[in-house]
């Protein structure tokens, strides 16, 4: 939220007490932000991190991330490749972050934003299982994500992420984005590569794998397209949801895979 | 830029501070000492990274009273990734990273992006010269695209020294905002120490 | 089309992408480039060739936008059998720098967006390399030329590798690692790398393998 104090200045009689509030606010209100005072702030922004401009500040991007719902729980798999125009910045980003152990959330659009929203997200997941004795359902988790970026709507926040996790209800999926969409779903894929990994999803996915075959066709997904899409790449990592929380399946770099998948015999074309 | 190595960390930074094809100063330190563990390197704009050291200072004076203890680097680098973020809708044009010794007494290094985003890494190089600097130090500290690409380097302070001069040589040939002096903050667990060494003028 | 003109001019460089670098050895020279063929962010093809033959003491490398790479080299190549048979005798690379430059400047007012490196063996077999803008001017160099979208990349590690009077395999060995880490940090390029060595007795090619992403 905007903070706008200056509108009803507080009466300054218990300067003790008010200070007091003013860190208790600070720990646990709503972070706020600084806008700069000029007449439209969105517009200046944009001009700010208007591409291929020198000068100006870059914020990275570029991604393909995918997870899907099957018999055995949720699979996430993403790549780690940060790009800042053309240029490489990272080839190691973590792009699951573990919210706690019971969800996960990916990373794709601005990484800053991702990675300071989910870390938001799981303070108050937190607190929300301190207040009520129990853990925080995926579908509400998402909702509070949805809500809070929705707050931001059209200000440039850059998100596209997926919560998953394991609550009452079993395996649980969402999307959720910075224009504030949230779609329950089996299966998503989001980031530059999205199409590329739908493609080999789609046409491998099967409800009653074993989680094997799973993790070969989530790694195959991500590789097939950190290959045709040049702002994927770096490692691959796999993470598998169960019911007793998420667990790390592997990361295995790509230049790997691909040398593994190239001497492997090609299926034949029917 | 800045690397980290077993049990020690290097921050490294050049004094030259530039506008356009104009030198405004040749002595500007872009290296700040932040604690007896903690080295922040800045650059891009030099206000605001000045501007931004000293906030982060201060928030590390308050730590210090309300905690009685000086901040570990671990905190001072999700600190920096929040205070980048507040100024998510007018950032500041700072590119940072920091290095330091985390509470294992291991080498460490975070980079940032000019609005928080945080990675802890090995070496980094940030600033006007990274895209020279980078596949240098993949090269000689990555050991990317080498026959022993999957080991990792056993890093001595020496070779780290030797590392960063030569990398910064190289740079001053090719970019244009960098030069006159490097910096070289060295982090070991016993206190920083700080070499100067002279680059090209030009 | 005339936006579609303006849009070539801001970024027809950057459009398919590519990385070339040409350097100097001891009575050798090397050159060497990238394979990736891509529109913006899509890999379309991983056997694009950069590097052209004009003949056995003389290779050009064009980086930019694919269309004009095809047809630039073609028009080089061209001109070099031309001035074969007119002149009978092969072209030496600092003439061929100029032919690339007067070519490239008669397209002053619309130019290929290409940056060609240039690479070879003299009459006297004294290595030469240049480059030129896409307008032709052209950049004599003593120890290595770069371009392509990976040309700051590269400038950065090829002044840390490269040193003066390198040997074939040594000149190999440097060229093969300052491209090789500098394209891993450039997105628009990749996907496999070529690299010629010219000596007076032979030329050596060889392809590395690479990342492929």
């Amino acid at each position: 939220m905007i903070n706008l104090d200056f509108l009803n200045p507080a009466e300054n009689n218990n300067v003790l007490e008010q200070e007091e509030a003013n860190e208790y606010m600070e720990n646990l209100s709503v972070p706020t932000f600084e806008i700069p005072l000029v007449h439209n702030p969105v517009e200046f922004l944009k001009h700010q991190t208007h591409a291929a401009e020198q000068c100006r500040l870059s914020i990275v991007h570029g991604t393909t991330t995918l997870a899907f719902k099957f018999k055995h729980g949720v699979i996430v798999c993403v790549d780690s490749r940060a790009t800042s125009g053309t240029y490489i910045a990272s080839q190691t980003v973590k792009k699951v972050i573990e919210i706690n152990p019971y969800l996960l959330g990916t990373m794709a659009g601005g990484a800053a934003d991702c990675s300071y929203w989910e870390r938001e997200l799981g303070r108050r997941c937190r607190l929300y299982e301190l207040r009520n004795k129990e853990r925080i359902s995926v579908a509400a988790a998402s909702k509070l994500l949805c809500n809070m970026v929705y707050a931001y709507k059209g200000m440039g926040l850059s998100m596209g992420t997926m919560v998953c996790g394991w609550d009452k209800k079993g395996p649980g999926l969402y999307y959720v984005d910075n224009d504030g969409t949230r779609l329950e779903g089996d299966l998503f894929s989001v980031g530059s590569g999205s199409t590329f990994a739908y493609g080999i999803l789609d046409s491998g996915f099967k409800y009653d794998m074993t989680p094997e075959e799973a993790y070969d066709l989530g790694r195959r997904a991500i590789y097939h397209a950190t290959f045709r899409d040049s702002a994927s790449g770096g490692i691959v990592s796999c993470y598998h949801v169960k019911q007793d929380g998420w667990t790390l399946i592997s990361r295995t770099n790509v230049k790997e895979l691909h040398y593994k998948y190239q001497d492997e015999p090609k299926a034949p074309l029917v | 830029m800045a690397l980290a190595g077993e049990d020690f960390c290097i921050v490294a930074a050049d004094t030259r501070q530039s506008d356009g094809y104009h030198i405004n100063c040749r002595y500007a330190p872009k290296a700040h000492q932040l604690s007896d563990k903690t080295v922040i390197g800045t650059s891009g704009f030099y206000a605001d990274g000045l501007n931004f050291v000293k906030k982060i200072k201060q928030r590390m004076e308050w730590y210090f009273h309300q905690h009685d203890k000086t901040m570990s680097t671990t905190a001072i680098a999700q600190l920096i990734s929040i205070m980048l973020y507040q100024k998510r809708f007018f950032p500041y044009y700072v590119f940072c990273v920091i290095g330091g010794i985390d509470e294992n007494g291991k080498g460490c290094v975070y980079s940032y992006d000019s609005v928080g985003n945080a990675e802890r890494v090995q070496y980094q190089a940030a600033g006007s010269g990274n895209e020279l600097l980078q596949p240098f130090l993949d090269s000689q500290i990555g050991l990317k695209n080498r026959s022993n690409e999957n080991e990792t380097l056993n890093l001595t302070e020496e070779m780290a020294i030797k590392i960063v001069k030569d990398a910064f040589s190289s740079v001053t040939e090719r970019d244009i905002h960098t030069g006159d002096c490097v910096e070289i903050y060295i982090i070991r667990k016993d206190g920083v120490e700080c070499q100067k060494y002279p680059l090209k003028r030009d | 089309m005339i936006t579609f003109f303006l849009v070539l001019l801001q970024s027809g460089n950057e459009y398919n992408g590519g990385a070339v670098v040409a350097m100097v050895g001891k009575d050798c020279v090397a050159i060497a480039s990238d394979k990736r063929f891509g529109l913006e962010l899509l890999t379309l093809a991983t056997d694009f060739e950069k590097i052209f033959k004009m003949n056995d003491k003389c290779y050009i490398g064009l980086a930019g936008l694919a269309t004009d790479v095809q047809t630039l080299s073609e028009e080089l190549k061209l001109k070099c059998d031309l001035y074969k048979l007119r002149e009978e005798r092969e072209i030496t690379p600092k003439k061929f720098a100029h032919l690339v430059s007067s070519t490239l400047y008669d397209h002053r007012w619309g130019p290929y967006f290409c940056e060609p490196c240039i690479a070879g063996l003299d009459e006297n077999n004294k290595p030469f390399i240049c480059s030129t803008d896409l307008i032709g001017c052209i950049n004599f160099a003593k120890d290595f030329v770069v371009c392509g979208t990976t040309a700051r990349e590269l400038y950065g590690i090829c002044e840390s590798f490269w040193e003066p009077d390198l040997g074939p395999e040594e000149l190999f060995e440097v060229i093969s690692q300052s491209l090789l880490n500098a394209f891993d940090r450039d997105s628009k390029s990749g996907w496999g790398a070529v690299v010629h060595i010219i000596t007076p007795e032979k030329i050596i090619t060889r392809h590395l393998k690479t990342r492929q992403d």
